[in-house]
């Protein structure tokens, strides 16, 4: 197969999308549709460069950023201390087994009115629910990791007498981070999808909320370019999450572990 | 080996219990407020009353109906393109680019433009799940079908078998491992989507159940749904469990 | 190019079922095969020697109809052979990758009989027949993965037999077998073709085996593959892993395909 059959793939997929986005140009255009729920692209466009221009994009993609950022630093982090714990401590697994798989269930969205009573509107509520639901693929990830790790290596850490510290960040930690590192990748992915729903729901801040505002208010066009911009954040996010993980952990192994969890 | 894990298993409920004791005890000494903490009584025999006078039984049957509703539409969805695109080179030109740009939208954000289209209804809930639930199982069931070993479609070649046959026999068989991690995955989607929506939506079921008695400071009441809302997530995955240990059978049986 | 064979027979290649006639293979800038003249007769079994790296696969594979020849043609029944077909059935060397895990043994071997479109009941009553003949009668429920490599290869044989095809092409069927299941099937094997009278294009690297199997032993040249040696096997039938591997025509075989095959390393 040569590169040219590849370069006519490449543009067979892009026919789709824009086909569409030029019939809904035309549709709107030439049908003088005035809708409350459609805008053609290029007002979409407009109302991008709008919200860009008089700060409205910046401010509310900082919010959900901020709010899925700091989430995801505190469960992620949460996350591997307890993977590693459960990891390590066979007895402590399985004691904690009953309880764990009680609480992990629970749609991290069915929290929102918990914290909604505790916290109010605002950063800490949409923060709370972004930890609760990035607690748990990094534990599992984590705990299977370090489980996966050959014991042979254990066996080289006794050898060494190397101190529960050491064995912990000289071997523990560096064979399981490919692994954890994926889930890093997941747990982004669930920072982002969680914050906007958070603040589509119930919260008074972020990209969620304002195009929650722009429907209510009835301007599909801004509406549909922050539904477009959230896409772009989190196509972006993920694509910076892939590039990372090749540039550390150029293995197959983490490749393939990569490919099942996205 | 079944009574040591049994033996395990009693231990780790003695803890939760134990949990369960500690939450008690806080709630008693009112160490957290009982307006945003009510004591394990409160809260199961708010579960108790819910299920005595049927409100509670109601609200969760919605959920569970549009959970399961959203979650079947959207299998079948992602099962059917996902097998397009898997057996026909020309599908997978043409859909994979906008597979990929739509993918990475949070299908929350998508809510806004559903309420658009079509208003605080029942069709947008289930369209709102639909969408969020299907990513997983269409690409398992891509993935699957590109993983079908070559010697069984030259197997499949040999013998004439039509497409439809290749698809059944073949491709959909092998891509079942892959396809039922996704439906659990995505049924835990639908569950959140389920509730997202109501609570949005104001339909009937835990999830507006949950923001009303979070609005009117009835935690009681707030805590059970959420248990409720707890043990359908456990319980629908222990189902999917159970029927992917059945349906895969073959694997376990063929470990020597 | 299509080709009559209608029973104007100039010479016995005529008659043959199966034949390549100047077959030749290039893949991009490799020459795989080149000038490959062979004719199989109806119940004829050809076993195919040769070093790694020689082509034998890729000869079955053009046999099968899995590929096609860059140069001449493969022709099955005098017609040009397009491709892959019932009547001449596959057995892999990967018998693993062949059968299908989430069936039985059973399920695996009615697989060709559904798309014959045979009634459930005509099914069953086949398959089970075919299990009996493979000697895996009352292991149909198992799943390969419960079987043993020789069990699996069995169930592949007996998928292949259920197809009633008029040719066989083996490729190194019991290569990843053990030394004694590889003799035992090799007896069972050669009783089964006797009952069927099925034409057989054997591959295998094990030279003595070739010999013991067939009626003609080809060997192929490397680099690029083609044709460098056949040798009639004029040993009696029923074969005998005693008395016939002690046979001394079997070892004056033996000792020519030895030195061929030293040769061709070379």
């Amino acid at each position: 197969m040569s590169g040219r059959a590849a370069q006519r793939i490449d543009l067979r997929g892009m026919v789709l999308p824009v086909a569409l986005v030029a019939a809904a140009e035309l549709l709107v255009r030439s049908r003088g549709l005035r809708s409350d729920a459609i805008a053609a692209p290029s007002e979409v466009l407009l109302a991008w460069l709008r919200a860009l221009v008089d700060g409205t994009l910046l401010s509310a993609t900082a919010e959900t950023l901020a709010c899925a950022v700091a989430g995801l630093a505190i469960g992620f982090t949460l996350g591997v201390v307890l993977g590693t714990i459960f990891g390590l401590r066979g007895l402590v697994d399985e004691l904690m087994e009953v309880t764990i798989e009680a609480i992990r269930p629970i749609p991290p969205v069915a929290l929102i009115p918990i914290a909604l009573l505790v916290y109010g509107f605002g950063y800490r509520l949409e923060i709370a629910i972004v930890v609760f639901a990035t607690l748990w693929p990094a534990m599992i990830f984590t705990r299977t990791a370090i489980r996966g790790i050959a014991p042979r290596l254990f066996e080289v850490a006794k050898a060494l007498e190397l101190s529960p510290r050491e064995r912990i960040f000289k071997i523990v930690i560096p064979a399981a981070l490919p692994q954890i590192f994926v889930a890093l990748r997941l747990s982004a992915a669930i920072s982002l999808i969680v914050a906007v729903t958070v603040e589509v729901t119930a919260n008074t801040i972020g990209l969620g909320h304002e195009m929650m505002m722009a429907q209510s208010s009835l301007h599909p066009d801004l509406m549909l370019a922050l539904l477009v911009w959230t896409g772009v954040l989190g196509w972006m996010i993920n694509a910076a999450m892939l590039l990372a993980q090749r540039l550390l952990f150029p293995s197959s192994i983490a490749e393939r572990t990569g490919e099942a969890a996205r | 080996m079944r009574r040591a894990r049994l033996a395990t298993l009693a231990a780790s409920f003695l803890v939760a219990v134990g949990f369960v004791l500690l939450w008690q005890a806080i709630a008693d000494a009112r160490l957290v407020s009982p307006v945003f903490l009510p004591g394990p009584d409160r809260a199961w025999s708010a579960l108790v009353d819910g299920f005595q006078n049927g409100t509670l039984i109601q609200k969760w049957t919605g959920t569970l109906e549009r959970m399961v509703y959203g979650w079947l539409l959207a299998s079948a969805l992602g099962i059917c393109v996902g097998a397009l695109i898997g057996i026909s080179q020309a599908a997978r030109a043409y859909l994979s680019t906008t597979i990929e740009l739509v993918r990475p939208l949070p299908a929350s954000a998508a809510i806004p433009v559903a309420i658009a289209f079509l208003g605080l209804s029942e069709s947008m809930v289930l369209s709102v799940i639909a969408f969020g639930a299907v990513w997983p199982t269409l690409l398992a069931t891509v993935h699957g079908f590109s993983t079908v070993h070559p010697r069984l479609y030259e197997v499949a070649t040999a013998l004439g078998m039509s497409r439809l046959a290749v698809i059944r026999k073949i491709a959909l068989p092998h891509s079942m491992p892959d396809i039922l991690a996704a439906l659990r995955l995505s049924l835990t989607i639908a569950l959140i989507l389920s509730v997202v929506g109501e609570m949005l939506a104001s339909r009937d079921g835990l999830g507006s159940w949950i923001l009303l008695a979070a609005r009117s400071f009835r935690s009681q009441d707030l805590f059970a749904g959420v248990i409720l809302l707890g043990v359908t997530g456990f319980v629908s995955a222990m189902l999917l469990n159970l029927v992917e240990a059945w349906l895969l059978r073959w694997r376990s049986e063929g470990r020597r | 190019m299509d080709g009559t064979g209608d029973g104007t027979a100039v010479t016995a290649e005529a008659d043959a079922i199966l034949e390549l006639k100047g077959a030749g293979l290039i893949i991009g800038s490799r020459e795989i095969l080149r000038g490959i003249d062979l004719a199989i007769a109806p119940g004829e079994f050809v076993c195919v020697v040769g070093p790694s790296g020689c082509g034998k696969t890729t000869l079955l594979r053009l046999l099968a109809g899995l590929m096609l020849p860059t140069a001449g043609e493969v022709t099955y029944r005098g017609a040009p052979v397009r491709r892959a077909s019932r009547d001449v059935a596959i057995v892999f060397q990967d018998y693993g990758n062949a059968l299908l895990p989430w069936r039985t043994a059973a399920a695996n071997v009615a697989l060709p009989l559904e798309t014959m479109g045979l009634a459930r009941d005509e099914r069953a009553a086949r398959v089970e027949t075919l299990l009996r003949t493979v000697g895996l009668e009352g292991h149909g429920e198992k799943f390969p993965g419960q079987m043993s490599g020789g069990m699996q290869q069995r169930v592949q044989i007996a998928r292949c037999l259920a197809q009633s095809p008029s040719v066989l092409l083996m490729d190194e069927p019991f290569g990843a077998l053990d030394a004694m299941t590889r003799q035992g099937l090799q007896d069972e094997f050669l009783g089964l073709v006797a009952q069927n009278s099925v034409t057989t294009f054997f591959v295998t690297h094990d030279l003595e085996e070739a010999i013991y199997l067939g009626d003609r032993v080809i060997g192929l040249l490397p680099n690029p593959g083609r044709v460098g040696i056949a040798l009639d096997v004029g040993l009696p039938r029923p074969r005998n892993q005693l008395t016939t591997r002690e046979d001394p025509e079997f070892l004056r075989l033996r000792r020519a395909l030895f030195d061929f095959i030293a040769r061709a390393e070379a």
